[in-house]
């Protein structure tokens, strides 16, 4: 790892640009491919182990037979023997019996008061008619919720809204417990495993999950921006560094949809995580090229790359060494975390020292202004 | 170079004395309060780490590592490294609450789950709030049956009845659920807090019959009281609040056991009080057929013995054992016990005059006096105890909906095989790591230290992050902070290896890059860490961000002055 390599900004530095640049346009076209999972799309993935290897084509079109929709089965080898995935998609008649016990539950209670409306006014014949109406929209519900679960029940011979409840409640449990018992009475007689974990996602926790990701992206774009331009109060080399990571995101993203990394919250981790690695070296580049005079501008870019590729060096083989961890366990929480970090990092030295850089020194070169004399803002509260 | 006298100069400074006389002593208290070991261990390490932001001399600064990393070696050692049921083996069920809650209403919920798991048997159901909309609840081990135990438990609705005199006068499934709710402050004509529901047509005439005639009475007020039971209390525990110091009226031994008794009574279910030291003096009980089950304190020894004698043993803390009870000289009819956890005894209001009449009546409201020495202390305890009541006559609800998330069970061999696997990928990781470093500076002086540095905060992370759980996530975390503590290692050795300028300047402009490449890591991952709630992938956010900190407020600046005296 000697670092005899030649300075790239020697000569027309301002063509490595093309690089990155391509690579951004080729990502663009990959990230659509990008695979949900579990997390974000709902459904069940259920990952069991086996001490024989199982046929995942043949499983796959068993369950279809069965009636699911399956995403994918995967099979594996792992420490303890052979381990098989399948993931599938979230029934429709689960996903229906969720909203209408939301929406059942969410009435219920005003139900309750109009019925006690009746009992206290002495079955007034306006509180009878509210009741009847109020009564008449949960049935509704309750009798599709029955259906779905197969029970022979009618909301109308329940007259008491508290029992109304209780039966709904009941009738909700016994299709989530259905579906599962049946899905798993199911895998077992086609695999033959030792023991199984199922993760059940239901659409409204998807849903949840997308909300929280989407806030923690938006949340953490407008506080990175922020402190990025009270570091360096100076719009170009600000705008440099955000752009260097922004486009280390999409290189990562694209390369999930070139490989097939689903993107969970395992992956979305990383892919936060990755803003502040590629920082890292961004603000590296930046302050060592803006804020010093010794040399040349184009002699401290190089200089930063020298270290800043040490830097990226270090944290890939750390993530490689997970990477290896992933491919002997089968775990998918490092596997996606790994690479997704692995390829973000690969990203990374491009998009810092071939976008990042050239844009640094083409505003040096071009009239901007270092600034030595300048304190950096945040070492004047931590450093000596 | 770093010669012995130095370090000897340096170990006889006043701070470098006192911050090891101070690791010593958190040690031994680690060690003598073993129950409280984790918050002892996290509390020292951020006093250290507040000192290391205020005393900045050179000797300083490596002995607060040096003691830190001491400090979580001994805390690895006798707290332990506590792992997720990833590595342990086990079932998570994550709870989802559907809605933010504050602290006091998440302190609420996972008490009740607890208690709830404790009276299902589940003694190692694990319970903590994660952020401040979920729960997660653990079992180190797996069986379906154990994993629809806690989904019953958590989805169950407790029954409620109110008992007057030793009959039901109140069914919870006799109140509309949804006209349980406070009173405003203004209709309550002068209590500090009320809580008005409507019962239907038959229970209205129960209540009417039932309470006729008995005005002033306690209205026991039931959470999942149990059936065919007997309870066998200690001297201890029947006079614990009956003698308490702060009682203006003491209550006599034979008081104390006749209001037991009577709150306990219902026409064909009567509980029956026992005294442990009577009856462990000749033991001769045996469950008959309306008395199969014994609720008896965790400590007593009367547990195998009632066992052995055929009861369904069910064992109770000593504080849930204990009846509180509430006297007035003045009107003695209205003395009662009025909490008593072990038999799901919630309260016990007195019932007014004017409701027994024997004249049916829906409307129902139960108020009474807050406590608090303040007003802000006296309406947050209106408002608890508001609470309480609405979710007692509710049957024991939880007072936010909640769904239950996606399960993970994970089989106990498997889980050893990752965790020995993620060990071994933690030393390859650090081996390469030290590898690539030797390759790149081929100097010991600067290889050593710079190995030594990424070790120590190995074992601190460890230590932190093992005080809570460690998950697969934040194992993830840990291997990915060794790679990012090396970093900044890097930086430091780079700028002090130029040789223009001096080396202080090199050093500021060596902290500089790492302040600023720090806080943007940091605020990048702020809003995962606190505002997400995203449990799954917490611990990594937490790992990363710990190692990120850890780097600039302690071994960076340790690692910088060993460099330095190294390089001069």
């Amino acid at each position: 790892m000697s670092l005899s390599m030649p300075n790239p900004y020697s000569g027309n530095y301002k063509l490595l640009v093309a690089v990155p640049l391509l690579l951004v346009l080729v990502s663009l076209f990959f990230i659509p491919q990008i695979q949900l999972g579990v997390d974000f799309k709902g459904g069940t993935l259920a990952t069991m182990q086996a001490s024989s290897p199982v046929d995942a084509d043949s499983l796959k079109a068993a369950l279809t037979e069965k009636g699911y929709t399956v995403s994918s089965v995967k099979s594996l080898s792992n420490p303890k023997g052979y381990e098989v995935e399948v993931e599938i998609e979230r029934d429709d008649s689960l996903t229906r019996a969720e909203t209408l016990k939301s929406t059942f539950f969410e009435k219920i209670e005003q139900v309750s008061l109009l019925e006690s409306d009746v009992t206290v006014s002495n079955a007034s014949a306006e509180s009878v008619a509210k009741y009847a109406a109020a009564r008449q929209e949960v049935d509704a519900l309750s009798d599709e919720l029955f259906a779905i679960a197969l029970l022979p029940k009618n909301s109308s011979s329940i007259t008491s809204s508290n029992e109304l409840k209780q039966e709904v409640g009941a009738a909700y449990r016994q299709i989530t417990d259905g579906y599962s018992s049946k899905l798993s009475a199911t895998l077992s007689s086609l695999v033959n495993y030792e023991s199984a974990s199922f993760n059940e996602v239901s659409a409204s926790l998807s849903a949840k999950f997308i909300d929280k990701a989407l806030m923690v992206v938006v949340y953490s774009v407008i506080l990175v921006s922020v402190v990025v331009f009270i570091i360096f109060r100076t719009f170009v080399p600000s705008l440099a560094v955000l752009l260097g990571a922004a486009c280390d995101v999409l290189i990562a993203l694209g390369a999930m949809g070139l490989f097939g990394i689903p993107l969970t919250l395992a992956s979305f981790a990383a892919l936060i995580m990755l803003v502040g690695f590629s920082l890292d070296t961004d603000v590296l580049l930046t302050m060592r090229v803006i804020k010093r005079r010794e040399g040349t501008p184009r002699e401290r870019a190089y200089d930063a790359m020298k270290t800043g590729m040490t830097m990226s060096m270090a944290l890939m083989l750390a993530f490689a060494c997970l990477f290896i961890l992933a491919s002997v366990t089968h775990i998918n929480t490092y596997y996606e975390i790994s690479a997704v970090a692995l390829a973000g990092l690969l990203g990374d030295l491009i998009a810092t020292w071939l976008l990042n850089g050239v844009i640094v020194l083409w505003y040096l070169e071009h009239g901007g202004q270092t600034g030595d004399s300048q304190k950096p803002f945040l070492s004047s509260i931590f450093s000596s | 170079m770093i010669t012995i006298n130095e370090i000897i100069a340096g170990a006889k400074k006043r701070e470098v004395i006192a911050i090891f006389l101070f690791a010593i002593l958190a040690c031994a208290a680690m060690f003598l309060d073993k129950p409280r070991g984790v918050p002892i261990y996290v509390a020292s390490i951020a006093a250290i780490a507040i000192a290391a932001v205020f005393i900045k001399s050179d000797s300083f600064r490596v002995a607060i590592l040096v003691a830190i990393v001491l400090l979580s070696a001994f805390s690895i050692a006798s707290n332990g490294v506590k792992f997720g049921i990833d590595f342990s083996g086990g079932v998570r069920i994550p709870v989802l609450l559907e809605k933010s809650v504050d602290s006091t209403t998440m302190e609420e919920m996972v008490a009740t789950i607890k208690t709830r798991a404790a009276s299902f048997g589940l003694s190692e159901v694990k319970v903590r709030p994660i952020g401040d909309s979920e729960i997660y609840v653990e079992m180190p081990q797996s069986s379906p049956q154990l994993v629809s135990d806690v989904e019953n438990l958590l989805s169950r609705q407790g029954v409620y009845r109110g008992i007057v005199d030793g009959k039901v006068a109140v069914k919870g499934e006799e109140i509309y659920s949804g006209t349980i709710m406070k009173i405003p402050s203004q209709y309550l004509s002068g209590a500090d807090w009320g809580v008005s529901f409507t019962v239907t047509q038959s229970g209205a005439q129960r209540f009417a019959g039932v309470a006729k005639g008995k005005g002033n009475y306690p209205l026991y007020m039931f959470l999942d009281r149990p059936s065919d039971a007997i309870v066998i209390l200690s001297e201890k525990e029947l006079m614990a609040d009956a003698a308490s110091k702060s009682r203006v009226v003491p209550i006599s031994r034979a008081r104390a056991l006749q209001l037991a008794s009577s709150s306990l009574a219902l026409e064909g279910d009567n509980i029956t009080v026992y005294i442990e030291e009577a009856v462990s003096q000749d033991f001769s009980l045996k469950p008959s057929t309306n008395k199969t089950r014994a609720i008896v304190s965790a400590n007593s020894s009367l547990a195998p013995k009632l066992r052995a004698a055929g009861f369904t043993v069910v064992e109770k803390t000593d504080a849930e054992m204990t009846p509180k009870y509430s006297v007035s000289p003045e009107n003695p009819t209205s003395d009662a016990v009025t909490v008593w956890s072990a038999v799901g005894l919630m309260s016990a209001p007195r019932l007014v005059p004017s409701v027994t009449e024997g004249i049916p009546n829906f409307s129902y409201t139960i108020n009474g006096p807050a406590e608090g020495a303040t007003a802000t202390l006296k309406a947050a305890d209106a408002l608890k105890k508001e609470r309480e009541l609405e979710s007692l006559l509710k049957g024991g609800a939880l007072p936010v909906q909640i769904s239950l998330g996606s399960k993970t069970v994970i089989p106990a061999p498997l889980g050893e095989e990752f965790l020995r696997l993620s060990l071994i990928g933690l030393v390859f990781a650090l081996l390469a790591i030290s590898l690539m470093v030797s390759i790149r500076y081929r100097h010991m002086q600067i290889i050593v230290p710079m190995i030594f540095i990424s070790l120590a905060e190995l074992v601190i992370l460890l230590a932190i992050l093992g005080s809570f759980t460690i998950d697969l996530a934040g194992m993830a975390g840990i291997l990915a902070a060794i790679g990012v503590g090396v970093d900044s290692q890097i930086v430091v050795t780079d700028e002090l290896l130029k040789k223009e300028g001096e080396m202080s300047k090199r050093l500021e402009k060596a902290f500089a890059i790492i302040t600023t490449s720090v806080t943007v890591a940091v605020v990048a991952m702020l809003p995962l860490l606190f505002l997400s709630g995203l449990v799954e992938i917490i611990g990594f956010a937490t790992a990363t961000v710990l190692g990120s900190l850890l780097g600039l407020f302690i071994s960076r600046p340790a690692y910088a002055v060993i460099a330095e005296h190294l390089f001069e």
